[in-house]
């Protein structure tokens, strides 16, 4: 049925195809490294009539047959101009030439200057990563999600925290796309580092609102991120060293000279290396095990014009132990992609995908054969199948379809002690998401561009496993278990259809404003469940069963969007609501792990969000950056929880404002520095003790839940990069950064709780926690040859 | 589960050296005042305490205040038999008990009834089995492994046995060293089955207890040292309440859960203005004894 609406659409599309018109078409590539320009733009001279290269640089531009001048560009490039009789269909790949080092040190973004005017694109920002070198990092490490963090409408609950918050959603709520593949868990070290290595990404773009319709699976937003292809030119290094935390080194080359390259980018920590001789032999720590590491490859090859494959992969892994205990964990992805040009105007992508996430928990006590180990474990398989139809120059439209397989591990864990084993294994959850897309870039009129789609998802819970069917009871409390049912291999246990209309509206005002709107709707198979403060790497997933309905979102939006000054400041405001259904939450003292029937500690409620967006950033001169002000409320209504009234949620944040600015002082100095304030997050405080056994509990009288705030968040960040003089002959370039992190020391808040006092009956008091309670310097050196 | 996930936040807390916590100056509303009923009763020959108190603002640095006016009866639904606890002191009602009696029966029905004010706050408890304890043993530790200079040291291990049939048992294991009750929020020790509280709901019955419900108050002892324990039987309820209770305390760190109230199994009659919160459980005990030699 779906099949047959999209079949429908596509002839609907294909009827406009017009047989005195031509196209132009092919790839956009670095003639410096082979790299694809994502984003470059193609269009006639001294028109409006251009179109702008894919994910993997593919453009088609149609013109009436004749004589026609086109240019080729992309910001930080020389504009490549050449004049083309079109009496046929062209297929030709196109290079651009980096600008001079001057200006190239100054743009800070990979568009069209005014593509935010004339874009359908909102609620979306594409980070470049020379834009994000540039930021000052905690222990000096450049990272992609930290950068996402200082957008409008993104948080964090703290430092510490794994993931990042969009406009009110959960952490769980964005698809994050390492290379097509989704990753489960974006942090290393509890969320201080990205598992993103800088030196192998080429591009980042994070999509809040009007999402389109080849995106879902997650309600809130897409982070996309693109692996660099590998210098297809020449072998190139590049690498960092950093103190006190970790080392970076990457290669990138030809195989074969403009047909295949490879790239391959490592890192690993090494503060514990770098601690242990320091400490005594008594202490802990010398003993203890804590790194992590990751590794980053991919290879290209270009079998011919219209050919082209793609095999990418990530290995990273988070390592704690001590004698007697071991803590790891960490995603692996692989994937593998054909790009094929059909003809001019059609282009397809086919990806096979496998993700993987799982982790390691094990205490031993050799004295006494004592042992518990426990893993988790959620994999992902996945094929999916795109296309790019380049109808006219009115239309643009992609589809495509997806399957993807999800295999759940909740947990297998055994003890041991002396002859007795324990073991508690879960059965595994299967589930299948089938989705089928198609959308439409309608350039309407010369002002007026509509990108509407709609995205179809099939969604069924699958055995081999059990449903389970609870009773009812009393809100708030563990639902009994009423009966189990056990189902075979691929029998469908529960299904869920869900149309995902997409809409997204542009009205070009002037040559430098626009207004915008848009409405997404999303749907959600899978949630984390975690009622700890911040996520940490134990919390599993959950997928949609016949207990738990999936997650659904509305959000519309609207902004206006307007550049000054030759677009050198772009700015914009933009206004967001978004309604959620069947989010998760907890019954009071839930019990979360290793319980084979956790769906009956589990609720679901509503949520929304809304906000106003407030973004002003400066592209070009000596002085770049951002500014960012967000003013937005986040909250929850769950049956049994804080009185059956809104509440806020976790991650409110009334009030966020980022700056984050980077000065050329000289040609070979520049500094930055980062400003953060942010309304303190919602928590719940007593205001009432109970003592039983001895216990002075907390208690809050009134049941409101997040009823109190704790104190704002503020951080300055100072950071400056000397730029060695260039080695002309060995092209050997290297600079230092060095940062400070916190710089005035603030004690920002985590988390406050309420204890009794240390060798106290009755006193109490309330303590606060800060994952970083000092001033953080770094230092890095980084290299490239 | 809870205490795995606390070790480990401990030991990968080591870490973040950069982290730290300090004590901060915060006005908080005062709440409305509860009942607080605090009945842990036990088989055991001793005076049987029940005790009743008001709830009071959150850094009040006092006792609770007792209420000193209510009526406390137990009643024993099974044999039909009414205890009534009289007032001491400090919220305390007591029941007096000589070595010849005890008023805890086993699989008895016991209610429980605080009238305060004409109001009549009660609760339900059914006394479950315990376990069955064979022994204390002491593991000597030449104390070199640890933290600074060599200090030899005991560790005491519990030994004791499930009942095998499919109900899962809960225990609450007392451990006191020299008379002193370990009863600090880290010290909770309880075990399901015999799983040491690792697994709820985990369908398998053990028979031996393993670890940490065996470690004893995860305390060193000393040559001399008489290290009591006590095994409680409790229900899955009060298990519940305990380790609820415990986490509300030991909220911090990166990995806080979000703060709740404590539940409660005292209901409060319609029509009475305050409020009452607190937890009943009757217990089987058994307890063994260990001079460290």
């Amino acid at each position: 049925m779906k099949l047959r609406l999209l079949l429908f659409l596509s002839f609907f599309v294909l009827k406009t195809f017009s047989q005195d018109k031509f196209s132009i078409s092919g790839y956009v590539k670095d003639t410096k490294n082979g790299e694809s320009l994502i984003g470059a733009t193609v269009y006639k001279l001294g028109s409006n009539v251009g179109a702008s290269a894919n994910e993997y640089g593919f453009f088609s531009l149609t013109l009436p047959k004749g004589e026609h001048i086109i240019a080729v560009s992309l910001i930080g490039y020389k504009t490549f101009t050449f004049s083309v009789n079109l009496d046929k269909n062209i297929i030709k790949n196109y290079e651009l030439a980096e600008e001079g080092k001057q200006l190239d040190e100054v743009i800070i973004t990979g568009e069209a200057e005014d593509k935010n005017i004339k874009s359908t694109e909102m609620g979306t920002t594409k980070l470049d990563i020379k834009q994000i070198n540039k930021i000052p990092a905690l222990f000096g490490e450049v990272d992609v999600v930290r950068a996402i963090q200082m957008l409008p409408g993104v948080t964090t609950v703290g430092e510490g925290a794994s993931g990042f918050n969009v406009r009110g959603g959960n952490i769980d709520q964005n698809l994050i796309l390492l290379d097509e593949a989704p990753v489960y868990s974006s942090s290393h070290l509890f969320g201080f580092f990205s598992v993103f290595n800088p030196d192998a990404v080429k591009d980042v773009k994070l999509i809040k609102g009007g999402i389109p319709s080849q995106y879902g699976g997650r309600v809130s937003s897409i982070l996309d991120v693109r692996m660099k292809e590998g210098n297809s030119k020449k072998l190139s290094v590049n690498g960092g060293i950093g103190l006190p935390v970790f080392s970076r080194l990457s290669i990138e080359g030809p195989i074969a000279k403009d047909k295949a390259s490879f790239i391959i980018a490592g890192r690993r920590s090494y503060i514990d290396a770098l601690v242990k001789p320091f400490v005594k032999s008594t202490n802990p720590i010398k003993n203890a095990v804590f790194y992590f590491y990751d590794l980053t490859a991919k290879v290209n090859w270009r079998i011919n014009d219209k050919n082209t494959v793609f095999a990418s992969g990530y290995l990273g892994r988070d390592a704690f132990g001590a004698p007697g205990f071991k803590f790891n964990w960490g995603n692996t992805t692989g994937t593998l992609r054909w790009n094929h040009i059909f003809n001019n105007k059609l282009f397809m992508n086919t990806t096979a995908i496998y993700s993987n996430y799982d982790y390691l928990l094990d205490f031993k006590q050799e004295s006494n054969n004592q042992q518990f180990n426990w893993t988790s474990q959620i994999i992902n398989y996945s094929l999916k199948n795109d296309f790019s139809f380049y109808a006219n120059s009115k239309n643009t439209i992609r589809f495509g379809a997806q399957a993807l397989f999800y295999d759940f591990l909740p947990y297998n864990a055994t003890g041991k002690f002396e002859n007795t084993t324990i073991k508690f294994k879960a059965d595994k959850r299967y589930g299948i998401e089938y989705s089928a897309y198609m959308g439409n870039e309608h350039k309407i009129r010369p002002r007026l561009t509509m990108e509407y789609g709609l995205r179809v998802s099939v969604y069924n819970y699958i055995g081999k496993g059990t449903a389970y069917t609870f009773g009812d009871t009393l809100s708030n409390e563990e639902l009994p278990l009423k009966s189990s049912k056990k189902y075979e291999n691929g029998q469908v246990m529960k299904a869920y259809v869900n149309p995902e209309p997409r809409l997204s509206v542009n009205y070009v005002i002037n040559s430098f404003s626009s207004i915008k709107a848009s409405y997404n709707r999303m749907a959600q198979y899978l949630q984390l469940i975690s009622n700890t403060a911040a996520s940490t790497p134990l919390d599993v997933y959950t997928l949609a069963t016949n207990n738990l309905k999936p997650l659904l979102a509305d959000q519309g939006s609207v902004g206006y969007f307007r550049n000054f000054k030759d677009n050198m400041f772009e700015t914009s405001v933009e206004v967001y609501y978004k309604y959620l259904q069947n989010q998760l939450d907890y019954i009071d003292n839930a019990n979360l792990f290793i319980n084979p029937t956790v769906e009956n500690q589990l609720v679901q409620g509503l949520g929304r969000a809304y906000g106003a967006e407030f973004y002003v950033k400066k592209n070009k001169g000596k002085l770049t950056g951002w500014i960012s002000y967000t003013l937005s409320k986040t909250e929850r209504l769950v049956n049994g929880i804080s009185n059956d009234k809104w509440f806020f949620s976790r991650y409110d944040r009334t009030h966020c404002l980022n700056t984050v600015l980077t000065y050329e002082l000289t040609k070979r100095w520049s500094v930055s520095t980062n400003f953060v304030l942010l309304s303190g997050t919602p928590a719940t405080f007593p205001n009432s003790k109970i003592s039983i056994q001895n216990l002075n509990i907390p208690y809050n009288t009134t049941g409101t839940r997040n009823n109190y705030r704790i104190p704002a968040y503020h951080r300055l960040d100072l950071g400056a990069t000397y730029n060695f003089k260039k080695n002309e002959t060995r092209k050997f370039k290297q600079n230092i950064v060095i940062s400070v992190y916190n710089a005035y020391n603030r004690r920002n808040a985590y988390s406050v709780y309420f204890r009794t006092k240390q060798g106290s009956t009755f006193e109490t008091e309330a303590v606060r926690f800060s994952v970083i309670g000092s001033i953080v310097p770094a230092l890095t050196y980084n290299f490239n040859f | 589960m809870k205490n795995i996930i606390k070790l480990l936040f401990f030991t990968t807390g080591l870490f973040f050296l950069s982290s730290c916590e300090d004590v901060i100056q915060i006005k908080l509303d005062e709440g409305a005042k509860l009942y607080v009923i605090d009945a842990f009763v036990n088989d055991l020959r001793t005076n049987q305490t029940i005790r009743v108190v008001s709830s009071d603002n959150y850094f009040s640095n006092r006792e609770a205040p007792p209420v000193s006016n209510a009526q406390v009866i137990l009643k024993d639904l099974t044999a039909n038999v009414q205890y009534n606890f009289t007032y001491t002191s400090n919220g305390n009602y007591v029941f007096p008990l000589t070595n010849a009696d005890t008023i805890a029966r086993i699989n008895h029905q016991y209610e429980l009834n605080v009238t305060i004010d004409g109001y009549v706050y009660s609760s339900l408890s059914l006394q479950k089995r315990t376990a069955v304890l064979d022994s204390i043993s002491a593991v000597y530790n030449d104390g070199t492994a640890g933290f600074g200079p060599p200090s030899p040291f005991y560790n005491c291990f519990l030994w004791a046995r499930d009942k095998a049939d499919d109900n899962p048992d809960y225990y609450w294991i007392k451990t006191s060293r020299n008379d002193t009750l370990f009863d600090k929020p880290g010290d909770l020790n309880t075990a399901i089955d015999g799983t040491g509280g690792v697994v709820t709901n985990a369908g398998v019955d053990t028979l031996d207890f393993t670890p940490p419900a065996i470690f004893l108050g995860f305390q060193n002892y000393r040559s001399g040292d008489k290290c009591k324990v006590e095994i409680h039987s409790i229900s899955r309820e009060t298990n519940n309440f305990l380790f609820q209770a415990v986490a509300q305390i030991q909220n911090g760190g990166l990995f806080a859960t979000t703060p709740e109230n404590v539940r409660t199994n005292i209901s409060t009659p319609e029509g009475a203005k305050t409020k009452a919160v607190g937890w009943f459980n009757m217990a089987t005990v058994v307890s063994k004894i260990k001079i460290i030699p």
